[in-house]
């Protein structure tokens, strides 16, 4: 298993993923740290500014949003695969299809990880400057904030996983793409508008995220707009909790699912 | 080596290959023929646990591929629809599958010089020829030096240098006592190295065996200005094996005997010769007169 898991990580760095994924994470760490420098009292409309609570952890939720990149990044790994048909070489190297898939799924939590861990340092380091370039304290305790990008970190892995079980599920890549950015952008925000399928919201994999993040915006976004009263996340834990077995899940159903399947 | 028994595989409506059962025997080359659609891929892919059969199995070894220890040592394969990542250098490529086969990072290098993939080993796969990826694929294959190959149509795509090279390169495989099926709609790339033949159409076998009992006895073909008194010396041998056809006024084909022993006949009776050739079927020949399709 490490010499596949060690191979998977081979192949990964071998491309020219690793180089998107790093000018995506500085980029999404950067974004965080430029709309700090901006301040988001200076939005339309305003919102609170950066020595709040409320605008800290806007700021950081924001980054939250951004962890369907490098689920995105797990897809378009695993789904290339297919499309370039290295499938085939992998299976006659790995007959059990299934160690294959197990060591994609660990090569691929460290890589989101990585990902995690270098966009939050990002826009950790951006946040900060910012608020001291504006000689302003942040709206939260430094150790509320290092918590909360640890949080974010460890739900970009996450993240990475369930994109890795979408590529290995739809196989076609651009498909892949398109189900799941289609799922995180509208999907997802779709159901908060309807009444009583928002109730689902909280545990789904972004109400989940956004519980383990504390982020609201889009909830209460979407409050404000309807009229109605904003969906209660989970508490922070729950969500952490509902998330890692969403990851599971998925990796069940990716290393289960293409077991049988012909390779024609 | 190889045994198949009862395979079977349909695709919705469509049946690949119904009940085929044969053997590869062990360090020898066989041809896997048939006409476009026989059920030659699909049955190499379920010989390498790719495919799942409706029916029957398919060992190497007594085993089935899947459940081979360290697979990729004992069998390697070229299949025609495998890719590579076209990011990726053929270097890497290499390299990443050598890791995942566990087999030394030496070894790369060595079947790079084995297949000359060493000439462009830094370029990405995207930017290769269909003979460059042709070599990447049996560099791959090679990697856990396995001594059993199963190449499904290695020569597609290929110029005819690239062609001549593959010949070469398959016939040094074989002189090294390999295992090898070969799948070709090129007869000539497999024809001087196939001892053995299976022949399937419509994902039924058609023939298996030794070349040499599937061509039957061989003719040999001869000019003489005594023909007809050459007809009937062999004749007179009395052999119920032999036949003597009169091809023209001076040539006749003969079969049962040897050129060796037509000669001594010849000689002995003082019968001048002005030609002896034996005659050897064609692989073209025996897989139309076998599969009764085109190639």
């Amino acid at each position: 298993m490490i010499a596949l898991v060690s191979a998977e990580w081979r192949r990964l760095t071998a491309s020219r993923l690793p180089l998107w994924g790093l000018v995506a994470a500085l980029g999404s760490g950067a974004f965080a740290g430029l709309l700090a420098l901006v301040g988001p009292e200076n939005f339309q409309p305003p919102l609170p500014g950066l020595e709040t609570e409320a605008g800290t952890r806007m700021l950081l939720g924001m980054l939250g949003i951004l962890a369907f990149v490098p689920a995105l990044i797990g897809t378009t790994a695993v789904a290339a695969e297919y499309r370039h048909r290295t499938i085939t070489t992998t299976a006659l190297f790995a007959p059990k299809r299934w160690t294959a898939l197990a060591a994609k799924l660990v090569a691929y939590a460290a890589a989101g990880l990585g990902y995690g861990l270098l966009t939050v340092t990002v826009a950790g380091i951006a946040l900060f400057g910012a608020a001291a370039a504006k000689g302003v304290p942040l709206g939260l305790p430094t150790a509320a904030v290092l918590a909360l990008l640890a949080r974010i970190a460890l739900t970009m892995a996450v993240y990475t996983l369930l994109g890795v079980a979408v590529g290995a599920l739809l196989r076609n890549q651009v498909a892949a793409l398109a189900v799941l950015g289609g799922y995180f952008y509208l999907v997802e925000t779709a159901l908060l508008l309807i009444p009583g399928a928002n109730l689902l919201y909280p545990y789904l994999p972004g109400g989940a995220a956004a519980a383990l993040t504390g982020f609201t915006y889009m909830a209460d976004a979407v409050a404000a707009q309807t009229g109605q009263s904003a969906v209660a996340l989970l508490p922070a834990s729950l969500g952490a909790a509902v998330l890692l077995t969403y990851a599971l899940l998925a990796a069940l159903v990716a290393v289960a699912v293409p077991l049988r399947k012909d390779l024609t | 080596m190889i045994e198949v028994r009862g395979l079977s595989k349909t695709f919705g409506a469509v049946t690949a290959v119904s009940d085929l059962s044969f053997d590869v025997a062990a360090g020898i080359v066989t041809a896997f023929l048939g006409p476009n659609s026989a059920g030659k891929t699909t049955t190499m892919r379920m010989l390498l646990g790719l495919v799942t059969p409706n029916a029957g199995v398919a060992t190497i070894g007594g085993r089935r591929y899947a459940d081979l220890p360290h697979p990729s040592s004992q069998v390697g394969a070229v299949l025609d629809t495998s890719g590579f990542h076209p990011a990726h250098t053929a270097h890497a490529h290499l390299r990443l599958y050598a890791r995942m086969g566990g087999h030394p990072r030496s070894r790369v290098g060595e079947v790079m010089d084995l297949t000359g993939v060493a000439a462009f080993a830094g370029r990405r796969t995207r930017t290769l020829s269909t003979g460059m990826r042709q070599r990447l694929h049996l560099a791959t294959a090679l990697l856990g030096d396995p001594r059993v190959l199963v190449l499904d149509e290695p020569g597609n795509g290929l110029d005819p240098e690239g062609i001549a090279w593959l010949r070469r390169f398959l016939r040094d495989l074989a002189g090294q006592d390999r295992t090898i099926l070969v799948s070709s709609h090129v007869l000539s790339e497999v024809e001087q190295m196939a001892e053995h033949v299976v022949v399937v159409r419509e994902g039924r076998l058609v023939a298996a065996g030794a070349v040499a009992n599937l061509y039957g006895a061989a003719a040999v073909h001869l000019r003489s200005p005594q023909a007809g008194q050459l007809r009937t010396v062999l004749l007179g041998r009395r052999e119920p094996a032999v036949t003597v056809e009169a091809t023209g006024s001076d040539a006749l084909r003969v079969h049962g005997l040897t050129s060796a022993e037509i000669a001594a006949d010849a000689a002995a009776h003082g019968i001048a010769l002005h030609e002896i050739t034996p005659e050897r079927p064609t692989l073209e020949k025996l897989f139309l007169d076998l599969a009764g399709g085109t190639v």
